[in-house]
């Protein structure tokens, strides 16, 4: 990019950071309130169960508690969620894992709140859990739902799958299995509820979709939505995991309860148990080429377990099958995933929604193709990469974007090859890998997918952005600051965001989907050159000037006789009639018919991708198994960089995480049936564990819809890391591991 | 359970307060003093140091310290460390170098940071990233706090 810009592409300094620095930032559990109550969550113990009766009297007797409800106190819907409708916010009847919220207990303090859960007196009837996907939907196990146990499924053909591997002259054939991992943010889920005199409910939240909370507070207390305040506090962190809107819901039910104003806060243990996690996986895989390496047929028969409540399953669902050919013209596919219910913790949306699970199947397949074609994976990624203008297989043309992946390939190489120089320490074998990805944009078509923003300029001359969806910490606020003052010709400094309100703000929709800065981007640009036409209107009436002999110049109007008027004096003058100089812009996700298919699920296709590779060089010690990663390079295609700092931070933070997932994280049941839930067990990436030589390539390819050429990079930095390693482990010590995490033990076993 | 009397030094001042022994100083900076900046987000386990204070000049999990602990003793938090609004070099090259993004970690890897530039005024990438593997961040990759660290540590004069 060489032409001249404000703010775009610069390393602007987040204007959230000095409070987060100095100790200031509130979060939810830092927010002070008068008289504020404590709930504490009495939990299932079972994994799986009746329960024959809930005896609330000993908790209730205690001084200090004020109310322990269960689901009969809830006065209206006692059923969410956000795809299907069927979590309940407390149990009724049944439990379908642990750590399931059965009762709630409020106290005027936390000590005596948490006493009081353990004098919850509930009656279980055990019944038999089942916890794998495959089991769960075999005739004859427990039915854990009314509709049975399968939440989704899916099943997409292309082309002939049967004549394509006909045509193969070799057919590869694995299965791979992926783990339950957590989002594993820093700050455990919580709410904070109000409920005020005048009957509204006032609820702070840590939550990617406020508005959704909203009708859910709504639709669970029997409310008018507008009696509901969601107010967004700073978020801790959320990858997809606050898509949920279970403790919104408590807090509120408890504040509507006591009348008065209830926190609950989530313990780290809680955190594991009860929040949805990223879907485990068992993917059996059907590849088949041509010798020379052409891709000719892909099959795919997939189990996901979503657990116990489906949350975002169906939609991770989607987006794991569309992704199963990665960046790849593959002819002939056939793909078939079965989204189950199990008794396990619930699965849900997780940064990368499906594609780190897809792309660990396909990118290891590549590999051991290449190796049994005696090609050069590199070579073999080249031969069968998407072009501009290819139809993948959900009919959906694969626009310029994918220009990016021969550069993304040519950069490798030289990168390989740089690698393959480095001597190994000794004692350790050394290993380079690499992986391509693809990660959809949006929500998917025939999903509503709009996103509304507003843009207002004060009479002090600040122009405030009131963002509708929330900044989850990874910068959506500073984007959009940079956007609009990009787009007004205004210094960075004076564009500030407002936080999120429902009564007040816009609705923006649920922050996920890598789309945030290409629909707030596209929405902001559009209300900023309607603001100026607005400014423009306001000042011809103001001076008596025709109104197209008005022109608009970094904050002023200009006038015909030369006089410029600051847009500020203007605003106050709005400001003094009683209104606002304001203007809000609704974003759709374009889905157009042509590229859309019909005959697809709801949610599919998507349209735009991001692509992107990574580059590993690994150390394995051969006796104990350990696996080093020395150096990395993450390459990934941006469309076009709005700030620098934050592109590479989201990369570094997604392909840390794509390292706890290819080495350690997983969340297994343990002995005595319990799940792995707290970090003494659950181990992610440290300081020491980040790779010390580390590179990230940014291109900037220009997506043509996107605000400046911009698109997203949220979710695909973690994709393509695991396969990565693995495919460079396999180089290092010629061992092929098909399930994640590649500990120790998998790899000395062999 | 018997309260007991803590006299110690916060940030500078002496405060004199009475708590069940029982409690960590954690929960003593946070709803006795309204210091909130130090988190919980382990449960209390020192697994992930967001609530690191500096204790006597040593980093410490405030989370694994009971309130009897800190009789006499000097403790430093987050809110302590910006006098007259003037950022600390540590926050100000946190600030810049982009190494802030959900923030929840942040007041804890920075008071991390002082002690470990406290007694390494001049710490090799190494010796920060030993120094801070008791801190977990799922946003950064640590990538930017490395460097910030590094910035800060620059910024001081060599001895």
């Amino acid at each position: 990019m060489t032409e001249e810009t404000l703010t775009l592409g610069k390393s602007e300094l987040r204007k959230d950071a000095w409070d987060k620095v100095t100790g200031a930032a509130q979060y939810v559990a830092d927010i002070p309130l008068t008289d504020l109550c404590h709930a504490v969550i009495v939990r299932s113990p079972l994994h799986y169960g009746r329960i024959l009766g809930i005896n609330k009297s000993a908790a209730q007797n205690i001084p200090g508690v004020l109310r322990v409800l269960a689901a009969e106190d809830i006065p209206g819907n006692k059923i969410f969620g956000p795809l299907l409708q069927d979590q309940p916010s407390l149990a009724i009847d049944i439990v379908r894992h642990l750590g399931e919220p059965v009762a709630i207990v409020i106290a005027d303090n936390l000590e005596t709140a948490r006493m009081a859960s353990e004098l919850v007196k509930v009656e279980y009837e055990p019944l038999e859990p089942v916890f794998d996907p495959g089991q769960s939907l075999k005739p004859g196990g427990p039915r854990l739902h009314p509709e049975g146990n399968l939440a989704a499924q899916f099943d997409i053909q292309d082309g002939d799958i049967e004549a394509g591997f006909a045509e193969a002259d070799v057919v590869l054939e694995n299965t791979f299995s992926v783990p339950r991992i957590s989002p594993a943010y820093m700050e455990p889920e919580n709410s904070l509820a109000r409920w005020n005199e005048d009957g509204l409910i006032t609820v702070w939240v840590s939550s990617q979709h406020p508005f959704t909370d909203q009708v859910f507070i709504a639709d669970a207390l029997d409310l008018p939505v507008e009696k509901v305040q969601v107010k967004s506090a700073v978020i801790g962190g959320a990858f997809g995991g606050k898509e949920d809107s279970s403790l919104a819901i408590l807090a509120a039910l408890s504040a509507w309860a006591v009348r008065g104003a209830v926190r609950i806060v989530n313990t780290r243990n809680e955190s594991f148990l009860a929040h949805p996690k990223r879907h485990p996986a068992l993917i059996k895989m059907k590849l088949g080429a041509k010798r020379d390496g052409t891709l000719v047929a892909l099959r795919a028969m997939s189990h996901m377990d979503t657990g116990a409540y489906a949350s975002y399953g169906p939609a991770v669902g989607i987006i794991f099958t569309e992704t199963l050919a990665g960046s790849y013209r593959i002819p002939n596919v056939h793909f078939e995933t079965f989204v189950a219910y199990t008794n396990s913790p619930l699965s849900g949306a997780m940064r990368g929604f499906g594609s780190p699970q897809s792309h660990f199947a396909l990118e290891s397949m590549l590999d051991m193709l290449a190796a049994e074609l005696d090609m050069h994976p590199l070579a073999l990624r080249r031969k069968n990469m998407l072009r501009p203008g290819d139809k993948m297989f959900t009919g959906v043309v694969v626009n310029d974007t994918a220009n990016s992946l021969p550069i993304c390939l040519d950069q490798a190489e030289a990168i390989i090859k740089r690698f393959s120089q480095i001597e190994p320490a000794p004692g350790k074998t050394v290993g380079v890998g690499m992986a391509l990805a693809a990660q959809s944009m949006g929500l998917g078509a025939k999903v509503p997918d709009d996103s509304t923003h507003r843009l207002e300029w004060s009479p002090d001359g600040d122009v405030y952005v009131h963002l509708g969806s929330p900044d989850m910490g990874q910068g959506l606020a500073m984007a959009a600051e940079q956007v609009t003052a990009e787009a007004l010709g205004l210094p960075y400094e004076v564009v500030k965001t407002i936080p999120l309100d429902t009564l007040t703000s816009p609705n923006g929709n649920v922050t996920c989907a890598s789309r945030m800065t290409y629909m707030v981007g596209n929405a902001l640009i559009d209300a900023a050159d309607r603001l100026i036409q607005q400014l423009l209107d306001e000042a011809a009436r103001m001076m008596n000037f025709p109104r197209e002999q008005l022109s608009y110049q970094v904050g002023r109007v200009v006038c015909p006789d030369g006089q410029k008027v600051d847009a500020a004096e203007i605003a106050s003058r709005v400001a003094d009639d009683g209104r606002t100089l304001q203007c809000e812009s609704t974003f759709s996700f374009p889905y157009p018919e042509e590229t859309t298919p019909q005959h697809l699920p709801i949610g599919m296709p998507h349209v735009i991708f991001c692509f992107g590779a990574q580059i590993v060089r690994v150390e394995v010690d051969p006796e104990i198994g350990n696996v080093d990663v020395t150096h990395l390079v993450a390459i990934h295609d941006v469309g076009r960089v709005i700030s620098k700092p934050a592109v590479e931070g989201q990369i570094e933070g997604a392909v840390a995480t794509g390292l706890g997932y290819a080495l350690y994280e997983e969340m297994p049941l343990k002995e005595h049936q319990q799940w792995v839930d707290s970090f003494t067990e659950y181990l992610i990436p440290t300081t020491k564990d980040v790779p010390l030589n580390y590179e990230i390539i940014i291109l900037e390819v220009p997506e043509a819809s996107g605000p400046y050429g911009a698109k997203g990079i949220g979710e695909i930095p973690l994709v393509p890391t695991a396969p990565a390693v693995a495919n460079a482990v396999y180089d290092a010590v010629g061992v092929r591991v098909k399930s994640l995490p590649l500990t120790p033990e998998k790899l000395i076993k062999i | 359970m018997k309260s007991i009397q803590a006299t110690f030094e916060i940030n500078g001042h002496e405060v004199t307060l009475s708590s069940a022994p029982n409690r960590t100083l954690l929960e003593v900076l946070r709803q006795d003093l309204g210091l909130t900046g130090a988190k919980d987000a382990c449960g209390g386990e020192g697994e992930c140091g967001a609530c690191t204070v500096i204790m006597d000049g040593k980093a410490v999990n405030s989370c694994l310290v009971f309130i009897g602990q800190v009789q006499g003793c000097s403790i430093e938090t987050i809110e302590g460390l910006s006098g007259n609004g003037d950022l600390h070099p540590l926050q100000r090259a946190f600030v810049e170098v982009g190494a802030v993004q959900c923030g929840y970690c942040t007041p804890g890897v920075i008071m991390a940071s002082k002690a470990l530039l406290n007694e390494n005024p001049h710490p090799s990438d190494e010796d920060i990233r030993e120094g801070l593997s008791g801190n977990l961040c799922r946003c950064t990759g640590y990538v930017k706090i490395v460097d910030a660290v590094r910035i800060a540590a620059e910024q001081q004069p060599r001895r």
